[in-house]
């Protein structure tokens, strides 16, 4: 399990991080006492800083620079200051990505991945399997047993997700949200085409009806 | 100063030395003195009178012509008293010295109002970053909560966060030099930027954006164009028809490259066109509608101004809106 220390002067907010990269199987710490935080830091052992740079009462990009000086640990920057410059110090100071309050939590979560894949974790799954179907990510296909067919975009996207989420619930409106993270503005009525071209494409393979409709809840594979 | 005013002006003393001249001729005719003698006194006074005036004429227009190439010369047309030579005349020496007097306090004035304004615009943004914590918190707080009520909060906080955003350009714009970066940038990340922090707006009002050809290099500065086709997006999100749709083009006009945002909705009346960019103008779709500011578009092209962007709104009404933003050649940046 990868460990993310959390360091945020908001109490508020450094909880519910906490919270939601608990939720998303990280382990996360977070510093309460804000002095020698580079020697708290070093001294963690973590795969992943997030740093707010707005301490009370002293420099983030110096303490970036600190830190960075010390360690190779990759530092993912969280700020309310949003001009090009800022961002600009702040990456040529040596921290691996830099997310503006207030952020998209998809965003934040999408940001945290990338830059432990770049930092050596593990890479992300290119393949999903669940209710009898394997997925690959990389080649855009589904499999059922023998069976295979080739999906577009925003079909392989609803599927990846849905089998992400395998036995659960999926709203439509979660689709569609989960769907804008990958770059697919989509409206409802689209997501209804594609939805049905799915279905098709699954029925050709041998897996008829495997996604099913819960009337005003949504769909569950 | 023509030849005729100053004339005018002279016309006083000019008249009292040829009276005194002609008074004193008829005296020394009177008295015996020989005609010849006082013809010759009237071709020398002659001649010294118009030589004196001549040379007086030269010398004041000069003068002025130099004054007014200094004023030209200037940047700032009130430091022009700081910048003119002290006159030599008695009289006029003691006005430019009051002058210089009253334009000293009024140079104070101005810089004070400059600092006020300065200290202003500081205190705007160090407060749009305090309130940026509250509303992550906020947001993260939402996560709490069941789905539908969790959409619409969220997108009440996004809309708290477009306010915010726009006084936070609002301020910038007045003096953009201090933290525009020009530099090379991939218009798919600013797009996809400015469609991500509008998200909620865009599928609550159930908007299908599609984009092409967004592959494509430009020079500006990232955060400030993110900015201006966010207020883009949401004037199509908001003055939206029946089943919205967004195209987000780019196509490259030979070394410059024009970026549409063309939207399906209600279109902007013909006659209200021309306004729409000015401050505080709140169209028929906006008062019918309601929460128009009239500040988006007035951003965005004093924004754009700043950034070299050509903005070009065209509309029918009914039908959309296409605007199109393009962006300066790439000449004189990197090859």
């Amino acid at each position: 399990m990868q460990t993310i220390l959390i360091v945020e002067d908001d109490p508020v907010i450094r909880e519910e991080l906490q919270l939601l990269l608990e939720n998303e199987g990280y382990r996360a710490l977070a510093l309460e006492d804000f002095a020698d935080i580079p020697d708290q830091v070093c001294a963690q052992n973590a795969d992943l800083l997030l740093l707010d740079l707005g301490l009370p009462g002293r420099d983030g990009l110096a303490l970036c620079a600190d830190i960075r000086r010390r360690s190779k640990l990759p530092i993912v920057i969280v700020t309310s200051r949003d001009s090009t410059a800022d961002e600009l110090r702040a990456l040529s100071l040596g921290s691996d990505d830099y997310i503006t309050k207030p952020y998209n939590i998809p965003v934040l979560l999408a940001r945290v991945r990338a830059v432990l894949r770049r930092s050596g974790g593990q890479a992300e799954p290119e393949r999903l399997e669940a209710a009898g179907l394997r997925l690959d990510l990389a080649k855009g296909q589904v499999w059922a047993g023998e069976g295979c067919a080739e999906l577009t975009r925003n079909e392989l996207q609803i599927l990846a997700y849905l089998l992400r989420h395998a036995g659960e619930i999926v709203s439509r409106a979660d689709l569609i949200e989960a769907l804008w993270d990958s770059q697919i503005y989509i409206d409802d009525n689209t997501l209804s085409v594609n939805m049905t071209r799915l279905r098709a494409k699954l029925d050709g393979i041998g897996r008829p009806g495997c996604i099913r409709t819960r009337r005003g809840m949504g769909y569950q594979l | 100063m023509t030849l005729r005013e100053f004339l005018s002006h002279r016309l006083g003393p000019m008249v009292g030395g040829l009276c005194c001249f002609v008074v004193a001729a008829l005296f020394l005719l009177a008295t015996g003195t020989r005609p010849g003698v006082v013809a010759l006194l009237t071709l020398g006074f002659l001649l010294i009178f118009v030589g004196r005036y001549t040379v007086e004429f030269l010398r004041l227009r000069a003068q002025l012509s130099e004054l007014e190439a200094i004023l030209e010369g200037l940047e700032k047309k009130y430091l022009l008293m700081e910048c003119i030579p002290t006159p030599k005349d008695i009289y006029q020496r003691k006005l430019f010295q009051l002058t210089r007097r009253a334009g000293k306090s009024m140079l104070e004035a101005v810089s004070q109002a400059q600092a006020a304004q300065r200290a202003y615009r500081d205190y705007i943004e160090e407060w749009v970053h305090e309130i940026k914590t509250p509303i992550t918190a906020a947001q993260l707080l939402c996560r709490d909560l069941e789905g539908d009520k969790r959409r619409k909060l969220t997108q009440e906080l996004a809309q708290v966060e477009a306010h915010v955003e726009r006084a936070l350009f609002y301020a910038r714009a007045e003096s953009p030099e201090r933290d525009c970066v020009i530099r090379q940038n991939v218009l798919e990340a600013i797009v996809s930027q400015a469609i991500q922090t509008h998200r909620s707006l865009l599928i609550q009002n159930g908007v299908r954006v599609e984009t092409q050809g967004l592959d494509c290099t430009v020079y500006t500065d990232e955060k400030w164009t993110a900015f201006i086709l966010g207020q883009l997006l949401q004037n199509a999100a908001r003055y939206r028809g029946e089943t919205p749709v967004i195209h987000i083009t780019a196509r490259p006009l030979g070394q410059k490259v024009a970026l549409t945002v063309a939207d399906n909705g209600l279109g902007i009346p013909a006659h209200e066109l021309p306004r729409v960019c000015e401050r505080g103008f709140t169209g028929s779709n906006g008062r019918r509608r309601g929460g128009s500011t009239g500040m988006g578009l007035y951003l965005c092209r004093k924004l754009a101004a700043f950034l070299s962007l050509d903005l070009q709104i065209t509309s029918q009404e009914g039908e959309g809106t296409q605007v199109t933003l393009t962006f300066p050649a790439t000449a004189g940046a990197e090859e």
